[in-house]
């Protein structure tokens, strides 16, 4: 029963090809060298999209240039390179992946821009915490301010993993409806 | 009134602090007791909690830090001492001395009087100001109640006045006077400040600046007027300063941060120019632990120069990001008739609520008004261009072959803890979710002030060796170029920002997180962000024993420093 569960699991995460296609991505090239691992964004499928259900990818995140080492914006926030690498994706003709900002309300969005045929692509942001997602779109649409298609792949800022203590831990007393939540 | 070769300002200084001499009211007996408040005794109070109201944790509530409070001054009568003066500006021309002393003096500060520290009676101390090559002499004398010596940051100086107690010299007491040569190899800003407990003598006042004049035609572009502008805060409570650890600081474990902000000194700092002045402004950051994102109002900035040099070529940005004891030439653009806001503003992390909360603390203003700058030079055409600096670039370059070397060095920064409080260890192991870049305020009071250089180890690992902080002394030799990997380990108990500072030489920063730097500037001291592998590389010039170490004093203290010996 054990080796039967670890094959499936295997299966599932295995990082090898998904399928023997001549498009797959290729390795991820554009990637610096010691961006910070702590700070990079596993992309982790939805396991929705045909061709895409064993896809990963990464959000590798580095300051912008600054003089200062650091690139902070004017409200104090950090400016940051994100550079997209999806693999493990087979896109049917007429398709393309295109990667999308947001906030994790979903209030604000904005499209960082279309996959190459190296399924790479590179945005900017200043924004706290975000959701990186991936979504398939028509390859010869202009993107709008949404995406339209299914997500393939997406991902959070680890800043987005802090939340409310109220009611955790040492703080288990704390009503959270007195901090807002 | 500053005056070069002054006898009488000299005798003076000595009355004025004579007197405090003869008191030695530091109180060095509380140690023992120190949880119990008696009489007019100094005792702990509980922390300021900062302006992100939170729950005071379980259990933690009754806690003191494992040592004694302290204040240099406690129990006198604020009085018999001198009230501080402004800073004012010595030239100096080669061959030169300087009479300085350090000593307590009053200080007003928002309203309220404190007895605080000053290099020549003044705050900050006094802006020594030379030219490019020349050399002076500053005999200094100790007349507060702590052993001290002077550090001169930034510059190349020789060795033996680096004033590294231990290393350089032996520590300055009481009543005793050391005569520092110094040299001023590179034009730009500078400072100088104590290289003993810095946590205590620099947050009191101890600092000032060095302007280091260009003989070059035509170095800078030019400006209508330049200001230094020292960036500092203090933590005080109703009752006044907040005590700090007799036998070793508290806040080891982020530094301690203040809750008054200061530019030059004061609260209320203003400086009045005419709309359409070019202000260059000379930034230090003096702060034990805080980094400033530093605005002026929607003004335009042109950073121009860092520690050591101009950069390679100027360059237009939205705000400052100064790190302690960094230093940055900006030109500044005040085109507007209207009143401009100093800021720092950030984006201030509240832990307890998981969220990120926009803080803008005003720091200053500059006025400017109409009409007088007609009469004047404009500087418009000048602030627009960017310059290429190509003395800068051409000494740069010339260390291009080394940029992408494999590193001499690598070093993990982390640290190490023992016998921290139960709450504070369980806190900070259920708080590993997200660490910031950068600690831009405190975000965890109370634990940060209970945790002391006794209980904390700030580590320079070096991970070729296994050695750690001053366990490890390099052995380079002038005309070495050496390259050291700094990462700011993210997973360590309690990850935080390091300013990492070079002793006696100078180095530029080749990459960030395995990202070439595009625009280079000669630097002693580089921000490690958490998570971040910065690369620099050491123009190594200067013999002697040096050290390397963080500039958050409170992390200095907890041994975060190195040394390295040069040999001719």
């Amino acid at each position: 029963m054990f080796t039967l569960i670890l094959t499936l699991l295997t299966a599932l995460f295995s990082t090898g090809p998904a399928t023997p296609a001549a498009n797959l991505a290729i390795p991820a090239t554009h990637l610096t060298a010691c961006s910070p691992d702590y700070y990079s964004i596993k992309l982790v499928t939805t396991r929705k999209v045909t061709g895409a259900r064993l896809a990963t990818g990464k959000g590798e995140v580095t300051y912008a240039s600054s003089p200062f080492g650091v690139s902070i914006s004017e409200n104090g926030s950090y400016v940051q390179n994100i550079d997209i690498q999806v693999e493990k994706v087979k896109l049917a003709e007429g398709s393309s992946l295109v990667a999308w900002i947001t906030t994790p309300q979903l209030d604000q969005i904005k499209p960082i821009g279309r996959l190459d045929d190296t399924f790479h692509v590179s945005g900017q942001t200043d924004w706290n915490k975000f959701l990186l997602v991936i979504t398939l779109e028509p390859a010869n649409e202009e993107l709008g301010d949404m995406w339209t298609g299914p997500v393939v792949v997406r991902g959070m800022s680890r800043s987005g993993l802090m939340h409310t203590k109220a009611g955790h831990g040492p703080f288990e007393t704390e009503p959270c409806a007195v901090y807002g939540y | 009134m500053f005056l070069k070769f002054s006898s009488r300002f000299f005798a003076l200084a000595l009355l004025a602090t004579s007197s405090v001499q003869a008191q030695d009211g530091m109180d060095h007996s509380m140690h023992m007791n120190h949880n119990m408040p008696m009489g007019d005794s100094l005792a702990w109070r509980m922390v300021p909690m900062g302006d992100l109201s939170m729950p005071m944790m379980p259990g933690m509530m009754d806690d003191y830090p494992e040592v004694g409070p302290m204040l240099p001054g406690h129990g006198m009568d604020i009085s018999m001492f001198s009230e501080a003066r402004p800073s004012e500006i010595i030239d100096m021309a080669d061959g030169d001395t300087l009479h300085m002393d350090a000593s307590l003096v009053r200080r007003t500060i928002g309203g309220q009087e404190y007895v605080m520290m000053a290099y020549g009676g003044m705050y900050p101390g006094p802006l020594i100001r030379a030219d490019r090559g020349s050399k002076v002499i500053v005999e200094f004398t100790n007349n507060i109640e702590m052993p001290t010596t002077v550090h001169w940051h930034g510059l190349r100086l020789d060795n033996a006045f680096d004033g590294v107690p231990g290393v350089t010299q032996d520590p300055v007491l009481t009543g005793e006077t050391f005569t520092y040569e110094l040299k001023f190899p590179d034009t730009g800003m500078y400072w100088y400040h104590p290289h003993m407990r810095e946590d205590v003598q620099q947050d009191l006042g101890l600092y000032g600046n060095m302007l280091v004049n260009p003989t070059e035609e035509d170095y800078y572009a030019p400006v209508n007027r330049e200001v230094p502008l020292i960036l500092d805060d203090i933590l005080v409570d109703a009752n006044g300063l907040v005590p700090y650890g007799d036998s070793a600081p508290t806040h080891a474990l982020m530094g301690r941060f203040g809750n008054v902000m200061m530019v030059n000194g004061v609260t209320d700092y203003n400086l009045d120019v005419a709309a359409g002045e070019v202000v260059r402004f000379y930034l230090t950051n003096v702060a034990n632990t805080r980094t400033f994102n530093v605005l002026f109002g929607g003004a335009r900035i042109k950073v121009i120069a860092g520690d050591v040099s101009k950069y390679e070529q100027e360059q237009f940005v939205s705000s400052v990001v100064i790190a302690p004891a960094e230093r940055y030439i900006v030109d500044v653009y005040f085109d507007e008739d209207r009143t401009y806001e100093i800021t720092n503003t950030i984006q201030a992390v509240d832990h307890f609520r998981g969220v990120f909360v926009p803080q803008i603390s005003v720091l200053g203003t500059v006025s400017a008004t109409s009409g007088a700058v007609s009469d004047q030079e404009t500087y418009e055409t000048d602030f627009l261009e960017v310059r290429q600096n190509e003395d800068t670039q051409a000494d740069i370059e010339s260390f291009a072959q080394y940029f992408d070397k494999t590193p001499d060095h690598s070093l993990r920064l982390t640290v190490e803890v023992n016998n921290l409080h139960m709450m504070t260890m369980r806190m900070m192991e259920i708080d590993t979710l997200y660490v910031a870049p950068i600690e831009w305020n405190d975000t965890m009071p109370m634990m940060n002030w209970l945790s002391t250089g006794e209980q904390v180890d700030w580590v320079l690992l070096d991970e070729a060796t296994g050695e750690k902080s001053m366990e490890i002394n390099w052995d380079w030799k002038v005309g070495d170029v050496r390259k050291i990997r700094l990462f700011n380990d993210p997973k360590s108990f309690h990850p935080m920002n390091h300013p990492f500072h070079v002793h006696g030489q100078r180095f530029v920063v080749t990459h960030v997180d395995g990202v070439p730097v595009e625009n280079k500037a000669w630097k002693d001291t580089v921000i490690v962000p958490v998570g971040s592998t910065v690369d620099i590389l050491v123009d190594v010039t200067n013999p002697g024993q040096w050290m390397a170490h963080c500039h958050i004093a409170e992390h200095l203290h907890a041994g975060m420093m190195l040394s390295f010996n040069v040999s001719e």
